[in-house]
């Protein structure tokens, strides 16, 4: 096991564990949400695991959201892989609720009721439907494929306990709103499909989220396709970690993603533990959502 | 009035209505404090035709002109570098950031290291292997990727209490900005300034850093410069990009490589030279006196002459009106 694929990568991750707990994207720096996140999810179930929890869990704000980091006066995105860890944890008391509570309240602000009004009433062409409503990386701002993304996986998972009409609703919007800025070569990139006329190429990154934003969704099945061919020619391995990851939460059978051990900024902690999640006996499944009614 | 949907989505927030972006412009047209301006500011100009040239003489003789002292400094070079496309030219090339290493290490520097944080794209290091960085040696041990290094925060950024930048960045005595010449689809030009969007961290802002566009683009470009203000400037404008840049613009050779310390007094001078009037470009309008020299007579040209090197960026229809006369 310590050999394999996946486990020279726990392995390499248990011994780069802060000793708060936490994960930093780079070995020897502070411990962030994002790491730490990846982190926990590949070694749920280790007391390792569990030391990063701790640290999540006293990061939450008052409103119930999280910061990106200790003590960073900012809220936002990372609220979402909070709460999917602590569904996974079975962590449902007040806490998560509250979390629940902020991600329902929270969305971009493209779709406020004036911008909206402005649009109807020919002021401006958005090129979008502004009714849809998705999440921000920062509360404030507007929506972006990303955030978007990973709330949908939180909520969803949510839906399970906590069965809910705003809920529901949410989800529908959202997944809608990424069906929406989809791009022309149908991917998806951070969520601006054109810019001044013309059309906006996507990433393979932000594919592989948008997929994991839409799992179960049949409009999705087109991209799969665009999603494997990244796979397979990205110089990127934190888009081969994600693309892997979301390939395999839709059914799609792929290998084991090429190394980034012996690639530039060699060790990313956080592409380690993507390629951990997504081996092929890694945790993928943790992130797996169903589809709404 | 219509609006088309350029003006409003891609960055929505960035100035998404006629009405909101009047109030946006009304309040971000508050001057920030900033040092005051001792006199006619030295920007030099130099020829060079391509990549190829000796790139590391031409810079330390314009630092040399300059007059920048940069021994027992800790120097971070910051690099333009958005998106990877092998057809155009969006980002800083390699040479410059190469020779701009080496001359900071000959003159003295305590420290060089070089840290971007890209706007749109999550792996920094796929960006870097892509535009060939890594050919500089050592590269690996030199390079910080800004969006996800350790972070504190600044007091005061516009209206914002605060914002939080890379350690990177606030440990260096002089943040160089190895910019590229290229025009900007939202905010005319994008120079040495509009190049410290890069210092903003995505772990904290997210990709895009769409905080400075709700912010406000002019009004962000005016509090990095004022914050970094400990700052050279180095443009890249051997092959610069016209059109809709930044990113799918067209490459126009320029031929030049503009240098001083006074970032508003070499956009502006950057400006001239492709043909735009920096007096029209908002956040050169803005940082105006309070932050640098945007006056061609408070500029004081060395090197080339503005007119034996001007050539006119095409420009989108949206920002003819910059055209100098």
């Amino acid at each position: 096991m310590a050999d394999s694929y996946l486990g020279v990568r726990l392995d390499i991750l248990r011994r780069s564990q802060n000793p708060d707990g936490g994960w930093s994207y780079y070995r020897g720096k502070q411990s962030w949400l994002e790491p730490t996140f990846y982190g926990a999810l590949v070694l749920h179930g280790d007391p390792a695991a569990d030391r990063a929890w701790s640290l999540l869990k006293s990061w939450q704000a008052p409103d119930g959201s999280w910061p990106p980091t200790a003590g960073a006066a900012i809220s936002g995105w990372g609220t979402a892989l909070c709460l999917t860890l602590a569904h996974i944890r079975g962590e449902l008391d007040g806490p998560y609720l509250k979390g629940v509570a902020y991600l329902l309240k929270t969305a971009g602000t493209e779709s406020e009721l004036w911008r909206r009004a402005l649009a109807r009433l020919g002021f401006f062409d958005p090129g979008r439907n502004l009714s849809l409503k998705g999440w921000p990386w920062k509360q404030g701002t507007s929506s972006w494929v990303e955030p978007t993304a990973l709330t949908l996986i939180a909520l969803k998972q949510a839906n399970a306990q906590l069965p809910a009409t705003e809920l529901r609703e949410r989800v529908r919007s959202g997944e809608a709103l990424l069906l929406d800025v989809r791009c022309k070569d149908g991917g998806w990139n951070y969520g601006s499909p054109w810019t001044l006329g013309e059309d906006q190429r996507s990433y393979p990154e932000t594919t592989a989220l948008a997929l994991l934003g839409l799992q179960g969704r049949a409009e999705a099945g087109s991209s799969l396709d665009l999603a494997r061919n990244w796979l397979r020619d990205t110089p990127s391995s934190l888009a081969r970690a994600w693309i892997t990851v979301a390939l395999r939460l839709h059914g799609v059978a792929v290998p084991d993603v090429p190394s980034s051990l012996e690639g530039p900024g060699s060790p990313d902690l956080m592409v380690l533990a993507l390629e951990a999640l997504g081996a092929s006996d890694g945790n993928y499944g943790l992130l797996k959502t169903e589809v709404m009614g | 009035m219509k609006i088309s949907r350029r003006d409003f989505f891609p960055l929505a927030g960035a100035g998404l209505l006629a009405g909101y972006a009047g109030w946006e412009g009304a309040r971000s047209r508050r001057p920030s404090p900033g040092p005051t301006l001792p006199g006619p500011s030295p920007v030099v100009v130099l020829k060079a035709s391509s990549y190829s040239a000796d790139l590391a003489q031409r810079i330390l003789e314009g630092v040399r002109e300059c007059g920048l002292d940069v021994r027992d400094k800790k120097v971070l070079l910051k690099p333009n570098l958005v998106e990877f496309d092998p057809a155009t030219c969006i980002n800083t090339d390699v040479s410059v950031v190469a020779a701009a290493y080496e001359v900071f290490r000959s003159l003295g520097a305590a420290e060089v290291i070089i840290g971007e944080g890209p706007g749109h794209r999550r792996d920094t290091y796929s960006l870097v292997e892509m535009a060939h960085y890594r050919d500089i040696s050592h590269f690996d041990d030199l390079f910080v990727d800004l969006n996800r290094d350790d972070v504190s925060p600044v007091q005061g950024f516009a209206d914002r209490a605060e914002m939080y930048f890379p350690h990177a960045a606030l440990r260096a005595d002089l943040v160089v900005s190895l910019a590229k010449m290229k025009t900007h689809h939202w905010a005319g030009a994008t120079l040495s300034m509009k190049n410290f969007f890069g210092l903003v961290p995505g772990s904290v802002y997210g990709w895009p850093k769409n905080e400075l566009h709700h912010i406000g683009i002019s009004q962000s470009i005016v509090e990095l410069t004022r914050i970094f203000h400990r700052s050279f400037a180095i443009v890249d404008g051997i092959v610069g990009m016209e059109g809709n840049g930044p990113i799918q613009g067209t490459p126009k050779p320029a031929g030049v490589l503009v240098m001083g310390s006074d970032l508003p007094a070499v956009d502006a001078t950057c400006c001239r030279i492709m043909g735009i009037d920096p007096a029209k470009v908002e956040y050169l309008h803005m940082a105006a006196d309070s932050l640098g020299n945007v006056e061609e007579s408070r500029i004081e040209q060395r090197g080339e002459k503005i007119s034996e090197v001007r050539t006119n960026f095409a420009l989108i229809d949206s920002f003819r009106g910059l055209r100098l006369t």
